[in-house]
């Protein structure tokens, strides 16, 4: 594959790092020995409560969403573009449902890491309870993941990462990365990681049982500053929505600091329903909804 | 406005000659080459290794056909909505026995640049290893290729020049105000059911009725035409990693759904063997999303047996825009794909003689076991 990106150095595998009080954790684990089924053929039903009237168990799709929706919720809490990590394999998954509410998933999962590590991504594994609440986004998750370098390293690489950052005094004439053919020009790359962390924010919120998304290009940098305290980046990034095929532009606004909380403010186009005319722009046309932020 | 010039030039050379439906350009590729010679170089300088426009892909074609006219044929199948030829090329080695089909189409979707290329990659393959290899000799002296390697033409070459991203056709609805039908709805086979859109603005529009598009019909008539004869159709997109049995736009499933499963998941193995690529295997409806009116599902269900959707690299990682990098493992990998596929449809329907033959020495080796063991 592709090198997606040489770190300055290669991190030591570290300690777990949970995102939920241990007796959460405790309590997950005993979920999934419960509840959970080893998933080798996706036509292999899954097992659901005994004794419950329960609707049809979620597709093997709807297990993989959970795991992507898990790490675009990882990535953005771990706020940092050193640490990405992308979907392995989904390993094991269990499923509650609750008619009224939605679909309650287990998931064991393999991560790779982003980045690449003496040409190789760096394996992990996930632990993670993924809420979707009937069709709405924004799903409810707690995880925890293991095969993560350790904090100090990881930090130690934003820094990095940051100083790069602040060299770029050319990152308004950007105009596509990558570029139609692949290509990331490899000084450019820094701002791609980036723009990758800011989406995953978008892509956790808007992502559903029914439909998940990948981030494709990094269209257009609006605003750029950086100083001594945060990279201030205004930008637009292409999301591919499935199932519809829709390319959704997203206009991302994010405030980084190494080791601190991310910042994020968006607002994404959406089509528009009706079939009366539009202007059929590219982007088609854009109806600018409420800002979402965690500012 | 280059490639633009260079479609017109060749349209407008090649459709005043009147082409019908079965002839080939022999005569007329000469020509061709001579005097849009500065477009192109010659066909050993062109690179597997990089992605073509659309006019470069043209002039692949007949060049390809011309320096291997004893096997390679080209044909024009149809039109496309805004007035392109649609060529595809057929792999066939001269013999008396009759032959079955191979269809594969790529490039369906405009923005799967990678489909195209691995269409590209795979008559290169076939014809450098045709005389030599034994297992593709094999194939040829029962099978013939046909080979679509852009379905999509307008679309492909609108993503080139104005929107990479692109994925309908270039038809013209609601006066002029909105452009293109998803193609890999348009089929008819349980049409605008499930998982496609009335509305022209959305990128799964399914066309005005069944078949409504040009290129639908162009492949639609031909196939159908030749399903008697057509034992696999492959149809070539990307990206996901997938390799997707029909069908669509039901959860049930064909009668021979084991079948493919299993010449699925061993073709799976096979391309993973080669640089570690994990591909998964299961019906369209399974595994990704529901849809109606594709290719694949109504080639399964005029009675094609082998019937496969390929979702190439990647993962998502880069998706659409995969890096040039990738192009050769990607397409070696799916190569042993499909020729995995093709090693269980040559031996289902060409060994079964052979198979005899071994189940009854298998017979005889047990009994003789049987027998040495009770002394």
């Amino acid at each position: 594959m592709q090198p997606r990106g040489q770190p300055p150095s290669a991190p030591r595998p570290g300690p777990a790092r949970p995102y939920a009080p241990p007796w959460a954790l405790l309590l997950l684990l005993l979920t999934l020995r419960g509840a959970a089924v080893p998933l080798q053929d996706p036509a292999v039903p899954l097992q659901g409560p005994r004794g419950t009237d329960v609707p049809a168990p979620p597709s093997w799709a709807m297990l993989q969403q959970a795991a992507r929706v898990a790490l675009h919720f990882f990535n953005f809490h771990s706020g940092s573009p050193s640490e990405l990590r992308v979907l392995a394999n989904v390993q094991t998954g269990g499923w509650q449902v609750d008619p009224r509410r939605g679909y309650h998933i287990n998931l064991v999962f393999s991560t790779e890491s982003y980045h690449l590590q003496d040409g190789k991504p760096r394996l992990g594994k996930c632990f993670a309870r993924v809420f979707f609440q009937n069709q709405k986004p924004r799903p409810a998750i707690t995880m925890t993941c293991t095969g993560l370098s350790e904090k100090n390293r990881t930090l130690q690489e934003d820094h990095l990462l940051y100083e790069q950052l602040k060299q770029m005094k050319d990152a308004l004439t950007v105009s596509s990365i990558p570029d139609d053919y692949g290509n990331i020009d490899p000084s450019m790359r820094p701002i791609w990681d980036l723009a990758v962390l800011g989406s995953s924010y978008v892509m956790w919120e808007r992502t559903t049982q029914f439909s998940y998304y990948y981030p494709l290009q990094l269209s257009r940098v609006k605003q750029w500053k950086t100083s001594d305290h945060a990279i201030d980046f205004d930008y637009t990034v292409l999301l591919h929505e499935f199932p519809t095929q829709e390319i959704v532009p997203c206009h991302i606004h994010l405030i980084w600091y190494p080791g601190k909380p991310l910042k994020v403010k968006y607002w994404c186009e959406e089509m528009q329903t009706p079939v009366e005319a539009s202007s059929g722009t590219e982007e088609g046309s854009a109806v600018a909804l409420t800002e979402f932020s965690n500012f | 406005m280059k490639p633009l010039l260079g479609t017109l030039y060749l349209l407008g050379m090649l459709v005043p000659r009147g082409l019908g439906y079965d002839r080939s350009l022999a005569q007329h590729r000469n020509q061709v080459v001579d005097k849009t010679g500065s477009l192109w170089k010659n066909l050993e300088t062109y690179s597997y290794n990089k992605y073509h426009p659309m006019e470069e892909i043209y002039l692949w074609m007949s060049q390809i056909s011309e320096k291997h006219a004893e096997v390679v044929t080209q044909h024009l199948l149809g039109m496309t909505f805004e007035k392109r030829p649609m060529y595809y090329l057929k792999i066939s080695q001269p013999s008396d026995n009759p032959k079955k089909i191979i269809w594969m189409d790529c490039g369906i979707h405009a923005r799967e640049w990678i489909a195209p290329a691995f269409c590209q990659w795979f008559v290169k393959d076939i014809l450098q290893n045709y005389k030599d290899n034994p297992r593709i000799n094999k194939f040829l002296r029962n099978l013939d290729f046909y080979v679509l390697p852009v379905l999509n033409i307008d679309g492909y070459i609108y993503s080139w020049t104005t929107d990479r991203l692109w994925r309908k056709s270039r038809s013209s609805h609601n006066n002029g105000t909105c452009f293109g039908s998803d193609l890999n709805r348009n089929f008819n086979v349980s049409w605008c059911s499930i998982g496609a859109s009335k509305n022209c603005q959305d990128l799964t529009f399914c066309g005005t009725e069944p078949v409504s598009e040009p290129e639908t019909k162009a492949v639609s008539g031909f196939v159908e035409s030749k399903k008697q004869d057509i034992l696999c159709f492959l149809t070539i997109h990307s990206y996901g990693q997938l390799i997707l049995t029909p069908y669509g736009y039901t959860k049930n499933k064909p009668s021979n759904h084991e079948e493919l499963i299993q010449v699925g998941q061993k073709a799976a193995n096979a391309l993973k063997a080669k640089h570690g690529t994990n591909y998964r295997v299961g019906s369209s409806a399974d595994i990704l999303y529901p849809t109606s009116g594709s290719s694949r599902d109504w080639a399964r269900d005029i009675g094609i047996p082998f019937s496969y959707t390929f979702e190439l690299r990647d993962d998502g990682t880069e998706g659409f825009l995969l890096h040039e990098t990738q192009i050769q493992p990607t397409c070696e990998e799916a190569m042993e794909a499909v020729l995995s596929i093709l090693d269980d449809v040559y031996a289902k329907y060409w060994l079964s003689n052979t198979a005899t033959k071994v189940t009854s020495t298998t017979v005889l080796l047990n009994l003789l076991w049987l027998f040495t063991s009770l002394l």
